[in-house]
């Protein structure tokens, strides 16, 4: 079977400070990939570079497609997009507008109505500025966002990262709905959530994937922990 | 001096006060495309208009019809505001100062162009309506209300492209976050040139409606750039609303004071509102918005209020 998403020989990073260093890995279709690693070891250097933001070297595979060199915008309809880690909001767009901005105004409504009913609390506040929602409520607009579009792969960067464990409850089922349709490459430290979503694993290191495998052997053997410093 | 005239129920002629804040307006809501939005420090914004008044002018010459001139300002002004874009802005758009000397440059051989094309001797664009009527006493040249009513429109037809339209919704997230917008599946570059063009059209088409209110020579741009530029900043960079009432504020001035004053001091005085209202102006929206703050806790239904217990977060860590 073909994978979603398809990296190898990556190399990126800011200018001249290389990041990222001959990473390769696939997400299979469905399969809910968790990125982990401590901070700075490069997993939202990783995202960014997927997404276009960053220059990168190396081959980048969506469906397989090579969109090594292709724009973010390009990137997106293609059916990759990304959950940012936090801030990713347009000061003063209000939260309909967001979720228009996903699904243009013309399929809005199914959009917001989609919304609405994986956020309740989003429905509520469709004529706020996205700027003044809380940050978990914000972490809900961007998975909203996300899942609206119906896209092949989400890059998710630590969406329960901050966040109250009462929001957590909230994110977590909300991206179980996302993964029934989309592979997921999922950011995420909090090993009892990659846990709790993931099914396989890679560990980063210094810009480099150091382990690779079943989640659940991983932490079985306790490489997770080991290499996370838990 | 008498501001008074004779059979006027009114102490000045009122409408020159409404044609003035205007053109100030109409001279303005292209550079809020430009500058307001694109943050790009046009200082070819006034060659826009050039370019617009000499199409009217050439195709007045050539076919004698000066409305298809002033309809044909708009596409010439986008078309070259395009080539300048694609060729040279583009890269710009995080080089404030390059962008500066670009358009610099840029303005300076526009504007030469024209004087080598049509030499620096006054031309004149006739009105398309001519004649006048009269209101309150005083006589108003019907070219001056199709200015003003223009002005309304063209007002009414970019606030509701900005607000009510996906091209619109696309621009003000492109403005606030290029990065965010470009992930989110917005073609950043497409929307910047298509701003771009947008005000330089507004500009050429305000170049063509006011060339025959004033003498066209190839310094009629420079005539406007710094009034455009003091609107903007004025009104509060990428704020329409507040381009409208920066307009009334320096336009209504500007005329009021011209009646009891000579025009160079009323242009010193507007210059020192202009100032004022730019130091004032934080403070201001800073009460504004400690009022609306105010009366939002008053209600019990501030921003996000409602959903703050539910929403209480950890702090961050790491």
């Amino acid at each position: 079977m073909t994978a979603v998403l398809s990296v190898s020989g990556l190399h990126a990073g800011y200018g001249p400070s290389i990041v990222l260093r001959d990473v390769s890995f696939e997400v299979s279709p469905g399969e809910v990939a968790c990125l982990m690693g401590r901070n700075g070891a490069g997993k939202t250097t990783l995202l960014r570079a997927l997404m276009g933001v960053l220059p990168k070297t190396g081959r980048v595979q969506l469906d397989g497609r090579d969109i090594t060199d292709w724009k973010g915008h390009r990137i997106n309809t293609a059916g990759m997009v990304w959950v940012p880690q936090e801030d990713a909001v347009f000061p003063g767009l209000t939260v309909r507008e967001h979720l228009f901005i996903a699904f243009g105004r013309r399929r809005g409504d199914a959009g917001l109505a989609a919304a609405a009913k994986l956020f309740p609390i989003l429905g509520e506040r469709l004529d706020q500025e996205a700027q003044t929602l809380s940050g978990g409520e914000r972490k809900m607009l961007g998975i909203a966002q996300a899942l609206i579009v119906h896209p092949k792969l989400v890059l998710m960067d630590e969406p329960t990262e901050g966040v109250a464990p009462l929001i957590v409850e909230q994110l977590v089922p909300a991206i179980r709905v996302l993964t029934e349709s989309a592979a997921v490459l999922l950011v995420e430290q909090n090993v009892d959530t990659a846990l709790a979503l993931g099914s396989h694993a890679y560990v980063l290191e210094h810009g480099t994937i150091v382990e690779s495998g079943d989640i659940r052997r991983l932490h079985a053997d306790g490489v997770l922990e080991r290499r996370l410093a838990l | 001096m008498s501001v008074v005239a004779a059979g006027s129920f009114l102490p000045i002629d009122s409408f020159n006060v409404v044609v003035l804040i205007a053109v100030f307006t109409l001279i303005a809501l292209g550079l809020h495309f430009t500058f307001g939005l694109l943050n790009v420090v046009n200082l070819a914004h006034g060659e826009f208009l050039l370019i617009g008044a000499y199409t009217a002018f050439q195709v007045q010459e050539t076919t004698g019809n000066v409305v298809l001139g002033i309809l044909l300002a708009p596409v010439v002004a986008a078309i070259v505001a395009i080539l300048m874009e694609r060729g040279i802005l583009r890269s710009l758009y995080d080089r404030p100062l390059d962008s500066l000397l670009a358009t610099f440059g840029l303005a300076v051989i526009i504007r030469q162009t024209v004087q080598l094309i049509y030499s620096a001797n006054p031309r004149s664009v006739h009105d398309a309506i001519g004649g006048s009527f009269a209101l309150a006493g005083f006589n108003v040249p019907w070219w001056r209300l199709v200015v003003v009513i223009a002005t309304v429109g063209l007002v009414a037809l970019v606030s509701a492209i900005l607000a009510r339209t996906d091209f619109g919704l696309h621009a003000r997230a492109t403005v606030r976050n290029p990065a965010l917008a470009e992930t989110m599946g917005i073609n950043v570059g497409v929307v910047r040139a298509a701003l771009f063009a947008l005000g330089s059209a507004i500009a050429g088409l305000a170049g063509a409606l006011l060339a025959p209110i004033n003498t066209l020579d190839p310094q009629f741009g420079l005539l406007f750039l710094v009034n455009s530029f003091l609107v903007v900043i004025l009104g509060g960079q990428g704020s329409l609303r507040g381009l409208v009432v920066a307009a009334v504020v320096l336009g209504g001035s500007l005329s009021l004071l011209q009646f009891v004053i000579s025009t160079v001091y009323a242009q010193i005085i507007v210059l020192v509102i202009a100032i004022l209202g730019v130091r004032l102006r934080p403070v201001l929206a800073e009460r504004i918005a400690a009022y609306r703050e105010r009366r939002s806790s008053a209600r019990g239904s501030g921003p996000g209020s409602a959903g703050k217990a539910l929403t209480a977060e950890a702090p961050r860590h790491g």
